[in-house]
Protein backbone atom coordinates (compact mmCIF):
# COMPACT_ATOMS: atom_id res chain seq x y z
CA UNK A 1 0.00 0.00 0.00
CA UNK A 2 2.84 2.19 1.04
CA UNK A 3 4.80 1.38 -2.30
CA UNK A 4 1.64 2.04 -4.40
CA UNK A 5 0.88 5.68 -2.98
CA UNK A 6 4.38 5.98 -3.47
CA UNK A 7 4.26 5.38 -7.17
CA UNK A 8 1.03 7.67 -7.29
CA UNK A 9 2.65 10.51 -5.88
CA UNK A 10 5.89 10.23 -7.68
CA UNK A 11 4.75 9.55 -11.21
CA UNK A 12 2.24 12.28 -10.97
CA UNK A 13 4.75 14.95 -9.54
CA UNK A 14 6.76 14.09 -12.62
CA UNK A 15 4.09 14.31 -15.14
CA UNK A 16 3.08 17.55 -13.78
CA UNK A 17 6.94 18.62 -13.67
CA UNK A 18 7.60 17.01 -17.64
CA UNK A 19 4.68 19.35 -18.70
CA UNK A 20 5.67 22.93 -16.95
CA UNK A 21 9.25 22.32 -18.25
CA UNK A 22 7.87 21.92 -21.64
CA UNK A 23 9.16 18.21 -22.43
CA UNK A 24 5.62 16.90 -23.85
CA UNK A 25 6.37 19.81 -26.46
CA UNK A 26 6.89 18.28 -29.84
CA UNK A 27 8.30 21.76 -31.56
CA UNK A 28 10.09 22.71 -27.75
CA UNK A 29 11.80 19.16 -27.96
CA UNK A 30 12.88 20.00 -31.81
CA UNK A 31 13.97 23.32 -30.58
CA UNK A 32 16.23 21.56 -27.99
CA UNK A 33 17.42 19.10 -30.40
CA UNK A 34 18.51 21.84 -32.98
CA UNK A 35 19.96 24.21 -30.55
CA UNK A 36 17.51 26.97 -31.29
CA UNK A 37 16.64 26.97 -27.82
CA UNK A 38 18.98 26.53 -25.15
CA UNK A 39 16.74 26.20 -22.39
CA UNK A 40 15.60 22.31 -22.14
CA UNK A 41 19.38 21.63 -22.36
CA UNK A 42 20.01 23.88 -19.62
CA UNK A 43 17.03 22.39 -17.77
CA UNK A 44 18.73 18.84 -18.06
CA UNK A 45 22.50 20.26 -17.16
CA UNK A 46 20.80 21.45 -13.70
CA UNK A 47 18.90 17.88 -12.77
CA UNK A 48 21.70 16.15 -13.61
CA UNK A 49 24.33 18.39 -11.11
CA UNK A 50 20.84 18.15 -8.78
CA UNK A 51 21.29 14.65 -9.06
CA UNK A 52 24.64 14.15 -8.74
CA UNK A 53 24.96 16.14 -5.01
CA UNK A 54 21.37 14.21 -4.22
CA UNK A 55 23.28 10.95 -4.77
CA UNK A 56 26.19 11.81 -2.67
CA UNK A 57 24.14 13.61 0.28
CA UNK A 58 22.50 10.06 0.19
CA UNK A 59 25.54 7.73 -0.02
CA UNK A 60 26.57 9.48 3.20
CA UNK A 61 23.60 8.85 5.45
CA UNK A 62 23.32 5.17 3.88
CA UNK A 63 24.47 2.35 1.67
CA UNK A 64 22.16 2.54 -0.81
CA UNK A 65 22.29 -0.57 -3.31
CA UNK A 66 22.52 1.63 -6.98
CA UNK A 67 22.54 -1.33 -9.89
CA UNK A 68 25.93 -0.56 -11.73
CA UNK A 69 25.29 0.73 -15.40
CA UNK A 70 28.37 -1.20 -18.04
CA UNK A 71 28.89 -0.65 -21.11
CA UNK A 72 27.58 -3.59 -23.23
CA UNK A 73 26.92 -3.92 -27.23
CA UNK A 74 23.30 -2.61 -27.00
CA UNK A 75 24.69 0.37 -25.21
CA UNK A 76 25.44 3.08 -28.23
CA UNK A 77 22.94 1.28 -31.08
CA UNK A 78 19.91 1.40 -28.72
CA UNK A 79 20.50 4.66 -27.82
CA UNK A 80 20.99 5.49 -31.56
CA UNK A 81 18.22 4.41 -32.62
CA UNK A 82 16.48 5.81 -29.64
CA UNK A 83 17.61 9.26 -30.56
CA UNK A 84 15.90 8.90 -33.38
CA UNK A 85 12.56 8.07 -32.71
CA UNK A 86 12.51 10.66 -30.18
CA UNK A 87 13.14 13.19 -33.05
CA UNK A 88 10.77 11.85 -35.17
CA UNK A 89 7.53 11.52 -32.04
CA UNK A 90 9.03 14.16 -30.10
CA UNK A 91 8.51 11.57 -26.90
CA UNK A 92 10.66 9.75 -24.65
CA UNK A 93 8.72 6.63 -22.90
CA UNK A 94 7.34 9.30 -20.10
CA UNK A 95 6.19 11.57 -22.12
CA UNK A 96 3.93 9.77 -24.58
CA UNK A 97 1.66 9.25 -21.45
CA UNK A 98 1.69 13.12 -20.39
CA UNK A 99 1.09 14.05 -24.02
CA UNK A 100 -1.57 11.85 -24.04
CA UNK A 101 -3.07 13.40 -20.34
CA UNK A 102 -2.92 16.85 -21.74
CA UNK A 103 -5.00 15.97 -24.70
CA UNK A 104 -2.47 15.07 -26.98
CA UNK A 105 -3.98 12.14 -28.18
CA UNK A 106 -1.93 11.54 -31.21
CA UNK A 107 0.46 10.32 -28.33
CA UNK A 108 -1.75 7.27 -28.61
CA UNK A 109 0.32 6.14 -31.60
CA UNK A 110 3.21 7.03 -30.13
CA UNK A 111 2.58 4.63 -27.18
CA UNK A 112 1.22 1.60 -29.71
CA UNK A 113 4.61 2.04 -31.19
CA UNK A 114 6.83 1.75 -28.12
CA UNK A 115 5.19 -1.19 -26.97
CA UNK A 116 5.54 -2.79 -30.60
CA UNK A 117 8.91 -1.81 -31.14
CA UNK A 118 9.92 -2.77 -26.94
CA UNK A 119 8.10 -6.39 -28.42
CA UNK A 120 9.91 -6.28 -31.78
CA UNK A 121 13.17 -5.82 -30.29
CA UNK A 122 12.55 -8.39 -27.29
CA UNK A 123 11.58 -11.13 -30.45
CA UNK A 124 15.18 -10.32 -32.40
CA UNK A 125 17.38 -10.14 -29.17
CA UNK A 126 16.61 -13.48 -28.65
CA UNK A 127 16.87 -14.37 -31.89
CA UNK A 128 19.92 -13.38 -32.70
CA UNK A 129 21.68 -11.55 -30.28
CA UNK A 130 22.78 -12.96 -26.68
CA UNK A 131 24.60 -10.08 -24.72
CA UNK A 132 23.45 -9.18 -21.80
CA UNK A 133 21.99 -6.29 -21.80
CA UNK A 134 22.20 -5.25 -17.55
CA UNK A 135 18.89 -3.57 -18.24
CA UNK A 136 16.01 -1.40 -16.55
CA UNK A 137 14.04 -4.20 -16.16
CA UNK A 138 14.67 -5.03 -12.98
CA UNK A 139 12.14 -2.57 -11.82
CA UNK B 1 1.12 29.25 -20.85
CA UNK B 2 4.62 29.69 -20.25
CA UNK B 3 7.34 27.27 -19.35
CA UNK B 4 9.31 26.97 -15.87
CA UNK B 5 12.93 28.58 -16.39
CA UNK B 6 15.63 25.84 -16.29
CA UNK B 7 17.03 26.38 -12.91
CA UNK B 8 13.47 25.56 -11.39
CA UNK B 9 12.89 22.66 -14.11
CA UNK B 10 15.95 20.96 -13.39
CA UNK B 11 15.78 20.89 -9.78
CA UNK B 12 11.93 20.10 -9.48
CA UNK B 13 12.72 17.25 -12.20
CA UNK B 14 15.59 16.01 -9.86
CA UNK B 15 13.74 16.42 -6.79
CA UNK B 16 11.07 13.97 -8.09
CA UNK B 17 14.21 11.15 -8.68
CA UNK B 18 15.51 11.68 -5.21
CA UNK B 19 11.52 10.96 -4.36
CA UNK B 20 11.41 7.74 -6.47
CA UNK B 21 14.72 6.61 -4.56
CA UNK B 22 13.64 7.33 -1.27
CA UNK B 23 9.59 6.17 -1.59
CA UNK B 24 10.47 2.98 -3.59
CA UNK B 25 14.50 2.24 -2.72
CA UNK B 26 15.10 2.25 -6.98
CA UNK B 27 16.21 4.35 -9.40
CA UNK B 28 13.82 6.08 -11.74
CA UNK B 29 13.91 3.88 -15.11
CA UNK B 30 10.71 4.20 -16.81
CA UNK B 31 11.77 2.40 -20.05
CA UNK B 32 11.52 -0.34 -18.17
CA UNK B 33 8.54 -0.49 -16.97
CA UNK B 34 7.62 -0.79 -20.33
CA UNK B 35 9.90 -3.97 -20.61
CA UNK B 36 8.48 -5.65 -17.67
CA UNK B 37 4.90 -5.07 -19.16
CA UNK B 38 6.09 -6.30 -22.47
CA UNK B 39 7.46 -9.19 -20.90
CA UNK B 40 4.37 -10.04 -18.47
CA UNK B 41 2.41 -10.46 -21.78
CA UNK B 42 5.08 -12.38 -23.72
CA UNK B 43 5.65 -15.00 -20.77
CA UNK B 44 2.76 -14.81 -18.56
CA UNK B 45 2.93 -14.12 -14.84
CA UNK B 46 6.22 -16.13 -13.03
CA UNK B 47 5.87 -19.27 -12.47
CA UNK B 48 6.84 -19.12 -8.38
CA UNK B 49 4.29 -16.18 -7.55
CA UNK B 50 2.49 -16.72 -4.83
CA UNK B 51 4.82 -18.02 -3.26
CA UNK B 52 5.94 -14.78 -0.64
CA UNK B 53 8.68 -16.07 1.87
CA UNK B 54 9.47 -13.83 5.11
CA UNK B 55 13.22 -13.68 5.19
CA UNK B 56 13.17 -16.36 7.97
CA UNK B 57 11.25 -18.88 5.62
CA UNK B 58 13.64 -17.76 2.52
CA UNK B 59 16.72 -18.84 4.87
CA UNK B 60 15.16 -22.05 5.58
CA UNK B 61 14.47 -23.11 2.82
CA UNK B 62 17.93 -22.41 1.58
CA UNK B 63 19.37 -23.86 4.14
CA UNK B 64 17.71 -26.86 3.72
CA UNK B 65 18.16 -27.36 -0.51
CA UNK B 66 22.34 -26.81 0.63
CA UNK B 67 21.95 -29.95 3.25
CA UNK B 68 19.65 -32.10 0.37
CA UNK B 69 22.22 -31.21 -2.63
CA UNK B 70 25.56 -31.06 -0.13
CA UNK B 71 25.10 -33.00 2.75
CA UNK B 72 24.70 -31.62 6.19
CA UNK B 73 28.38 -30.69 6.45
CA UNK B 74 27.70 -28.26 4.13
CA UNK B 75 26.33 -25.71 6.97
CA UNK B 76 29.44 -26.07 9.09
CA UNK B 77 30.97 -22.81 7.58
CA UNK B 78 34.04 -21.54 9.41
CA UNK B 79 32.65 -17.75 11.23
CA UNK B 80 33.58 -14.96 8.80
CA UNK B 81 36.68 -13.12 9.56
CA UNK B 82 35.77 -9.75 8.80
CA UNK B 83 34.37 -7.65 11.65
CA UNK B 84 31.39 -6.01 9.31
CA UNK B 85 27.91 -7.01 10.55
CA UNK B 86 26.74 -9.29 7.72
CA UNK B 87 23.51 -7.17 5.91
CA UNK B 88 20.73 -8.33 7.41
CA UNK B 89 18.27 -9.17 4.49
CA UNK B 90 14.90 -7.89 6.01
CA UNK B 91 16.72 -4.28 6.17
CA UNK B 92 17.86 -4.64 2.50
CA UNK B 93 13.89 -5.74 1.70
CA UNK B 94 11.80 -4.32 3.56
CA UNK B 95 11.60 -1.22 1.20
CA UNK B 96 12.55 -2.96 -1.79
CA UNK B 97 9.67 -4.55 -2.69
CA UNK B 98 9.06 -6.22 -6.02
CA UNK B 99 6.67 -4.37 -8.66
CA UNK B 100 3.76 -5.94 -9.91
CA UNK B 101 2.59 -5.30 -13.76
CA UNK B 102 -0.34 -2.97 -11.47
CA UNK B 103 2.32 -1.10 -9.93
CA UNK B 104 3.94 -0.41 -13.32
CA UNK B 105 0.68 0.54 -14.90
CA UNK B 106 -0.28 2.70 -11.40
CA UNK B 107 3.34 4.63 -12.49
CA UNK B 108 2.12 4.94 -16.27
CA UNK B 109 -1.35 5.74 -15.17
CA UNK B 110 -0.16 8.67 -13.01
CA UNK B 111 1.92 10.29 -15.58
CA UNK B 112 -1.11 10.93 -17.57
CA UNK B 113 -3.43 12.20 -15.09
CA UNK B 114 0.15 14.11 -14.23
CA UNK B 115 -0.09 16.14 -17.61
CA UNK B 116 -3.81 16.30 -17.46
CA UNK B 117 -3.38 18.46 -14.34
CA UNK B 118 -0.89 20.47 -15.66
CA UNK B 119 -3.09 21.04 -18.53
CA UNK B 120 -5.95 22.16 -16.16
CA UNK B 121 -3.82 24.44 -14.38
CA UNK B 122 -2.12 26.16 -16.88
CA UNK B 123 -4.86 27.28 -18.97
CA UNK B 124 -6.74 24.33 -20.37
CA UNK B 125 -7.04 21.30 -22.16
CA UNK B 126 -6.44 21.22 -25.59
CA UNK B 127 -7.81 17.92 -27.05
CA UNK B 128 -6.09 17.36 -30.75
CA UNK B 129 -6.03 13.98 -32.54
CA UNK B 130 -2.77 14.96 -32.98
CA UNK B 131 -0.07 17.03 -31.27
CA UNK B 132 -0.23 20.11 -30.64
CA UNK B 133 2.86 22.64 -32.03
CA UNK B 134 3.05 24.85 -35.55
CA UNK B 135 6.39 22.87 -36.03
CA UNK B 136 4.93 19.28 -35.89
CA UNK B 137 2.16 20.58 -38.28
CA UNK B 138 4.84 21.98 -40.64
CA UNK B 139 7.10 19.18 -40.93
CA UNK B 140 4.48 16.97 -41.12
CA UNK B 141 3.24 18.67 -44.13
CA UNK B 142 -0.06 19.09 -42.59
CA UNK B 143 -0.40 15.47 -43.99
CA UNK B 144 -2.25 13.42 -41.33
CA UNK B 145 -0.70 9.84 -42.62
CA UNK B 146 2.06 11.92 -42.38
CA UNK B 147 1.40 12.84 -38.64
CA UNK B 148 0.45 9.31 -37.97
CA UNK B 149 3.82 7.90 -39.26
CA UNK B 150 6.01 10.03 -37.47
CA UNK B 151 4.23 9.01 -34.24
CA UNK B 152 3.99 5.58 -34.98
CA UNK B 153 7.60 4.93 -36.68
CA UNK B 154 9.06 6.90 -34.09
CA UNK B 155 7.69 5.30 -31.42
CA UNK B 156 8.41 2.00 -32.57
CA UNK B 157 12.19 3.20 -32.79
CA UNK B 158 12.00 4.92 -29.19
CA UNK B 159 10.44 1.34 -27.93
CA UNK B 160 13.51 -1.54 -29.54
CA UNK B 161 15.96 1.71 -28.82
CA UNK B 162 15.17 1.78 -25.12
CA UNK B 163 14.96 -2.03 -24.87
CA UNK B 164 18.42 -2.35 -26.83
CA UNK B 165 20.27 0.42 -24.53
CA UNK B 166 18.56 -0.59 -21.34
CA UNK B 167 17.19 2.64 -20.47
CA UNK B 168 16.02 5.75 -21.20
CA UNK B 169 16.04 9.33 -20.58
CA UNK B 170 15.26 8.77 -17.16
CA UNK B 171 17.69 5.52 -16.17
CA UNK B 172 20.36 6.42 -18.28
CA UNK B 173 20.27 10.16 -19.10
CA UNK B 174 19.50 11.35 -15.36
CA UNK B 175 19.91 8.79 -12.77
CA UNK B 176 23.13 7.37 -14.94
CA UNK B 177 25.34 9.99 -15.63
CA UNK B 178 24.68 11.79 -12.56
CA UNK B 179 26.19 8.62 -10.95
CA UNK B 180 28.79 8.55 -14.05
CA UNK B 181 27.96 5.09 -15.28
CA UNK B 182 29.79 4.27 -18.39
CA UNK B 183 26.51 2.59 -19.97
CA UNK B 184 24.62 5.18 -19.54
CA UNK B 185 27.25 8.09 -20.33
CA UNK B 186 27.52 5.84 -23.89
CA UNK B 187 23.85 5.66 -24.22
CA UNK B 188 22.90 9.10 -23.97
CA UNK B 189 25.60 10.33 -26.18
CA UNK B 190 24.18 8.17 -28.33
CA UNK B 191 20.39 9.45 -28.25
CA UNK B 192 21.83 12.65 -27.79
CA UNK B 193 23.51 12.51 -30.85
CA UNK B 194 20.95 11.08 -32.99
CA UNK B 195 18.24 13.66 -31.45
CA UNK B 196 20.16 16.07 -33.13
CA UNK B 197 21.36 14.65 -36.23
CA UNK B 198 17.74 13.75 -37.16
CA UNK B 199 16.13 16.66 -36.00
CA UNK B 200 18.71 18.54 -38.24
CA UNK B 201 17.49 16.96 -41.12
CA UNK B 202 13.84 17.01 -40.44
CA UNK B 203 14.07 20.56 -40.03
CA UNK B 204 14.96 20.53 -43.84
CA UNK B 205 11.60 19.90 -44.62
CA UNK B 206 10.51 22.96 -42.61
Amino acid sequence: MKQKLGVVLVGLAFGVMLSRIGFSSWDEVHRMFTFADPRLVLTFGVAVVALTISWQVIARFSKPRWAPRPIHRGSLAGGVLFGAGWALCGACPSIALVQLGEGQLGALLTLAGIFLGNWLYSVVHERYFRWTMATCADT
Amino acid sequence: MSYLPWYVGGVGIAAVMVAHWLSLRRMMAVSGRYTALVNRLRFGPPKDEGQDLSAEELIRAMREATEAAFGASAMDLPEPESSRPPVSIRSVDRDNVPQTPGTHLLFLGALVVGGLLSALLGGGLGVTSSLHGELFARVAQGSPLGKAALLLGGGVLVGAGTRMAGGCTSGHGLCGVSRSQKGSLLSTLGFFGAGVAASLLLGRLL
